[in-house]
């Protein structure tokens, strides 16, 4: 019981992670129909501008540990929406009207440049942040044993999450966002400025991965220029599992895969972790095509 | 007409002029991992041949020709490292130094010996890579059967009577592990956990959890640094205190930046001596020209295993007076003895393999150095 618990936090905090790295192929994908390879590259660009932006400006010793991380979370988070915007503009802008495969192809293209464009500026070894800038408390509940940190990174996420959904319910930006997935020629006609509502996805989308990117390096220290991958497509993963251009499907996929990879690490095997989660991705696949929570279609952002 | 006669002559003599340039030189390929996940090692084993070969050619370079150094790219990954095989096979080098990877240099060991092109692998060290019988295969690093052995007598003087076993199912990691889990099932050690974790993640607090649950005395990963040091970091942050001992491929000082000093603390890994543990004065001088080159010490001692390489080869030339493979071969298998390489003695058995002792255990001090351990 004791190790389950202690498995189900490792899984919530590792998923919370997905889930935000998620909301940005969601958003992208509802909007555009699109699958932003580049958006695991935005994360790694997060990580990798958070680092420089803290040594750099050594915010923590300015400001202390708590305002030094907000200010730091704003900054990140801007500069890689600036990124969205701009890859948007660059690699995806052009091809609208163009052949899907060609915006697809763009994408993958973008993120080699992204990588690789961080491997010439950073170096090829791993970076890490500076040690003990985080509080190093953990919750000990009778053996169960929870690092403070992994309750923030947790809670930041669901923050996020939930303010993401609350600002595309809520707001005329978002409704506006909502009326272009559903159509975006139907928008148009409606007088919504579906370019400017693209640039909106491109903006929160990759500020959100930017800020999962930042959580990640100084949650656990070491960052190099190809862990984007590996996360981007997990994220991915996520966004198909909960069903792909929905929102609160990217939350739920995003937090349920990384518990069943933690449960399947502890109960079946660790080698065979990630075949377990795709495994369950495909099994939700056969079951539902749509994804969990991919049922009410007219609803996509 | 005439006009167009003196042109094809005039570029004759330029081509001509080409290609004698070019035989000037004596071509050796380096494949390293220059991006990917070990981009770090490939760099710094084009570092260490760059300064070699200068070194060489400063001083009259092999058989009064200079010798010239082509890099390519395996990217960590064996499916490139076959491209980039298949490039250099091309470009008339005599012999090619590298891979770090097993698995990346297993994919291109049959392109090369098809080609007659001596190999001389300087990190690859899982078994089977030299039990193929290929003639022109050789490599500077000792084989996993020789570390395990050590790895078992390490974690015996530790008076570990459950050991867990991680690896992440590389070619090398794998073999090292199930070379390790044999051994010391011989001696009555119990392996209460053996698994494999998936190299490029995080998050390994599901593993570690796991491990815990199974209680051993001793952990042994045979994976590679970035993964050890983030093991060590989360295990450290879970209050688990559990001593680790790695493989030599544990052995690079960005363990120790990934874990954090007091994670990195009493951390034993199994290696070649370092660079800074030879006491040959070949190794000393090499040392301070690397320092006053590039500013730091090399990090890896792969990387220096490649310099070593790359030293025998070019030997061998010298010596037997000849580029021919078969000659060259020949000459590594049989004459080569007691060579006074960066990292030791060197010479090679009838497989390819280095003979003599190599490894050594070292284990992470307060302060992140690495101590020799007696």
């Amino acid at each position: 019981m004791e190790e389950f618990l202690q498995q189900l936090t490792n899984g919530l905090a590792v998923g919370g992670i997905y889930a935000l790295i998620a909301l940005g192929y969601t958003m992208v994908y509802g909007v555009l129909k699109l699958i932003n390879f580049a958006h695991g590259d935005l994360f790694t660009i997060g990580s990798y501008l958070g680092l420089t932006l803290l040594t750099s400006m050594a915010l923590v010793d300015r400001l202390g540990p708590v305002a030094g991380i907000a200010v730091l979370v704003l900054m990140v988070m801007g500069l890689v929406a600036l990124v969205g915007a701009l890859l948007e503009r660059v690699a995806y802008r052009p091809l609208r009207h163009s052949p899907r495969l060609s915006a697809v192809v763009s994408a993958l293209g973008a993120s080699i440049f992204f990588s690789n464009a961080l491997m010439l500026i950073y170096g090829a070894r791993f970076q890490v942040y500076p040690q003990g800038i985080l509080p190093k408390t953990a919750i000990d509940l009778f053996g169960l044993y929870v690092p403070l940190v992994r309750v923030l990174m947790l809670g930041t996420s669901v923050v996020m999450m939930i303010a993401l959904y609350t600002f595309i319910q809520k707001t005329k930006i978002g409704t506006a966002i909502r009326a272009a997935a559903i159509d975006q020629d139907a928008a148009r006609l409606m007088g919504i400025d579906v370019n400017r509502v693209i640039l909106m996805v491109f903006l929160i989308g990759p500020a959100l991965g930017g800020a999962a990117g930042l959580m990640v390096g100084l949650h656990y220290g070491q960052i190099n220029f190809t862990m984007g991958w590996v996360y981007g497509l997990k994220a991915f993963t996520a966004a198909i599992l909960g069903g792909i251009g929905n929102i609160p499907g990217a939350m739920v996929g995003g937090i349920l895969l990384g518990v069943i990879e933690a449960l399947g690490a502890a109960y079946l095997s660790v080698a065979w972790k990630d075949a377990i989660a795709f495994g369950v991705l495909i099994f939700i696949l056969i079951v539902r095509p749509t994804g969990l929570l991919g049922e009410r279609v007219a609803e996509k952002v | 007409m005439k006009k167009g006669l003196v042109a094809v002559a005039a570029l004759c003599l330029l081509l001509g002029g080409v290609i004698a340039a070019k035989a000037d030189t004596i071509k050796i390929g380096l494949m390293g991992p220059m991006t990917g996940p070990w981009a770090s090692e490939g760099q710094e084993m084009k570092q260490v041949l760059d300064l070699l070969a200068a070194d060489l050619n400063a001083k009259g370079g092999v058989l009064g020709k200079k010798v010239e150094v082509i890099a390519d790219d395996d990217g960590g990954d064996p499916r490139t490292a076959a491209l980039a095989a298949q490039r250099l096979a091309t470009q008339g080098i005599v012999a090619v130094i590298g891979t770090y990877g097993s698995s990346i240099t297993e994919a291109t060991q049959n392109i090369y010996n098809e080609s007659k092109i001596l190999q001389i692998a300087n990190g690859s060290t899982a078994i089977r890579l030299t039990e193929k019988g290929l003639k022109y295969f050789f490599r500077t690093c000792p084989r996993d059967d020789e570390q395990g052995r050590v790895a078992v007598q390490a974690i015996e003087k530790m008076g570990a009577k459950n050991v867990a076993i991680l690896h992440d199912n590389t070619t090398y990691a794998k073999g090292l592990a199930d070379e390790a889990r044999g051994l010391l099932e011989g001696k009555g050690v119990k392996i209460v956990f053996f698994d494999a974790l998936t190299p490029g993640e995080r998050d390994y607090t599901a593993i570690l959890t796991k491990l815990k649950g199974a209680n051993p005395d001793v952990v042994f990963f045979t994976g590679y640094y970035p993964e050890a040091g983030l093991l060590l970091r989360q295990k450290k942050e879970m209050n688990w205190n559990v001593p680790f001992i790695g493989g030599d491929a544990t052995n690079n000082p960005d363990l120790v930046k990934i874990a954090g000093k007091d994670a990195a603390q009493g951390f034993y890994f199994l290696s070649a001596p370092l660079p800074k543990d030879l006491p040959s004065p070949e190794a000393k001088a090499f040392l301070d020209e690397f320092k006053k080159k590039y500013g730091t010490a090399p990090n890896s001692i792969y990387a220096v295993l490649a310099g070593d390489g790359f030293r025998v080869i070019t030997a061998a030339i010298q010596a037997t007076q000849s580029t021919d493979p078969d000659k060259l071969a020949e000459y590594l298998h049989k004459q080569l003895k007691d060579f006074a390489g960066l990292t030791g003695k060197i010479a090679f058995n009838e497989k390819g393999d280095r003979v003599g002792e190599v490894y050594r255990v070292y284990k992470v001090d307060a302060e992140g150095n690495f101590i020799l351990q007696p």
